[in-house]
């Protein structure tokens, strides 16, 4: 088992880390930024290094600067958590060239994941089914309307190397994809460093469904059942919930199968998500992200399985001690991800937090790293707190959600809290009865 | 906002209030102001502050240094070494004088060696960092005056 593993992340889930090392005995090394000196895992952590200033490129960013933290503070390990360096497979390999363990899958998996088009190509050769498209980067406007024509429209313009759902285009007719390609080009250059593009078919109403799996370096790989991410705006997830509303058991167990074959096939390591659309009774593979995910936690709830330690586990050789027999999912759980951002513009509302109380109680986890007089810094993603709830039913899990929100203190700041408690109310969710759209469509302005 | 006025005997009276006592802490409050004396009675602190653990210790002596003016502090994470090799002379020491741009320090930071120049003329008053330390961004490492 690893001595010391240097956490290189920040916010709640650098202190999910540092729970599940510290769960195991393990030191933990917290590199920061000056805006993090007072984040709450910094003070946990065993050791903290600061590598800069708040500027993401010149801290969590800064490959030199962790590295070499790393080096001076003799860590065997480096967890990179979630965004920042965590799919980054140049870092992945700077890591091994340092004779650090990442902890994460093969840079391999990571570089062709990365890269939308790749893995797109990759996945379908793996046997997972693909959303129809140009399977290849568009070249020219020409073979671009002659393949919407051929697949149908709406379609949608996507960027390569893009991330996060930024840089992507729908198009319902010649005439708007005409105008689409040269504005997606643009702005995927400038997000994402590079121009390519890809076209591929835009379901309408789907729904976000992602398979959670954990694989070890023998060959075995499990998944954990999905969760229903449909909830977004603006690309972001806002609640996340698993099971799916929309599957029943037999659907789960086939697409879990195909996800697990699909791995065993690539030999991926560590954990993964594999991230799907679903309409009309049919599953479309999107992406896959190659770590842990921010929604970790709800799958966590269901299954009793610790995903960051299992992820620890197999980054040191171990095997997996569950088979898939032995994985049950049982009850039903809710993640709300409370932002600091007014709940109706979104406008993000850093400042200093003047009282904290998080809601308790039977299956109720909050994973935050606030805390009364913490200053949430204005320079980093506006996540402050996960209210993750879990009830042996949906319903109880909703019931159980809303008494946890009402209970939810977190002053100094305004917070998406008030969103999430309407959401709560609303019939379509209630019913589970809602697509990728449905948020945006509820919140949009009234004319 | 008043300006706190900082009564050190009051402090004092505190602090020999806590030892007589042997009170872990006290908090007084008079006029809208509010001074709290504690004594770190060798167990960790329960959850209403998060506990203050030994890196913290050590730095906090180095707090004061970060704001004086004639701080030079580490531009990057690495091991500062204080002289040109093992065995030769250090680069500078305590009452040396130095001119902007002299090289005070050499930090080393994956395989690469990267001088520290001094930002600007004057004498060398504390020198904070030992030979081969590991050393963070923003860490404090000599004082000139």
């Amino acid at each position: 088992m690893f001595e010391k593993i240097l956490i290189a992340n920040r916010g709640e889930v650098a202190l999910r880390i540092h729970r599940a090392c510290r769960e195991m005995g393990i030191r933990t090394v917290a590199v920061h930024s000056t805006a993090d000196a007072d984040a709450m895992h910094v003070r946990l952590a065993d050791e903290s290094v600061c590598i800069g200033p708040p500027a993401t490129r010149r801290s969590y960013l800064n490959v030199p600067a962790i590295l070499t933290a790393a080096t001076i503070t003799n860590a065997d390990a480096i967890h990179p958590g979630v965004g920042f360096l965590a799919e980054n497979a140049q870092f992945a390999e700077m890591v091994a060239e340092h004779d650090i363990i990442f902890i994460g899958p093969a840079p391999e998996h990571m570089a062709i994941m990365g890269d939308k088009i790749a893995a797109k190509a990759t996945m379908a050769k793996v046997g997972l089914p693909v959303i129809p498209g140009s399977d290849g980067p568009i070249l020219d406007e020409d073979k671009a309307l002659k393949l919407s024509a051929k697949i149908g429209y709406p379609v949608i313009v996507k960027a390569a190397a893009g991330a996060g759902g930024r840089g992507m285009k729908v198009a319902h007719n010649d005439e708007t994809l005409r105008q689409a390609l040269p504005t997606a080009r643009v702005e995927a250059k400038a997000n994402f460093g590079s121009d390519t593009l890809y076209l591929e078919k835009f379901l309408e109403k789907p729904r976000h469904i992602e398979i959670q799996i954990l694989a070890d370096n023998h060959g075995n790989v499990i998944h954990l059942g999905e969760r229903d991410c449909s909830l977004q705006r603006r690309h972001q997830k806002v609640i996340e919930e698993a099971p799916s509303p929309a599957l029943n058991a037999v659907t789960r167990e086939k697409i879990g199968a195909r996800c697990v074959k699909a791995m065993k096939k690539l030999g991926y390591q560590s954990v993964g998500t594999v991230e799907l659309l679903y309409e009309n009774g049919k599953f479309y593979f999107i992406e896959m992200n190659t770590r842990l995910q921010v929604e970790h936690p709800i799958s966590e709830m269901i299954s009793g399985i610790d995903l960051a330690r299992e992820q620890i586990r197999v980054a040191t050789g171990a095997k997996l001690n569950t088979a898939q027999k032995n994985i049950h999912l049982t009850g039903h759980a809710i993640e709300c991800r409370i932002n600091a951002e007014n709940p109706e513009t979104f406008v993000p509302s850093p400042g200093i937090i003047t009282d904290y109380h998080a809601p308790g109680g039977l299956d109720v986890r909050v994973d935050s790293a606030l805390y009364s007089g913490y200053r949430v810094p204005p320079d980093y993603d506006s996540l402050i707190a996960k209210l993750i709830v879990r009830g042996r039913s949906r319903n109880e899990c909703m019931m159980r959600l809303r008494r946890a929100l009402e209970e939810f203190v977190i002053g100094g700041v305004e917070t998406t809290i008030p969103l999430h408690q309407r959401l709560l109310t609303e019939t379509d969710f209630i019913n589970g009865d809602y697509d990728i759209h449905w948020l945006e469509n509820l919140l949009k302005p009234v004319a | 906002m008043e300006k706190f006025q900082f009564d050190d005997d009051l402090v004092r009276s505190l602090a020999k209030l806590l030892e007589e006592t042997g009170l872990t802490e006290i908090e007084f409050e008079a006029e809208g102001q509010r001074i709290r004396v504690g004594r770190n009675s060798g167990m960790v602190a329960p959850q209403s502050q998060a506990p203050f653990l030994a890196s913290e210790l050590e730095n906090s002596g180095e707090e004061s240094e970060r704001h004086h003016p004639g701080a030079v502090t580490s531009p990057m994470v690495g091991t500062a070494y204080t002289m040109p090799e093992p065995g030769t002379p250090p680069f500078v020491s305590v009452g040396d004088t130095v001119s902007e741009g002299q090289t005070m320090l050499i930090i080393e930071a994956m395989k690469t060696m990267n001088p520290l120049p001094a930002p600007r003329d004057g004498k060398v008053v504390r020198v904070l960092v030992g030979n081969g330390d590991p050393v963070e961004f923003g860490e404090v490492l000599m004082i000139i005056e």
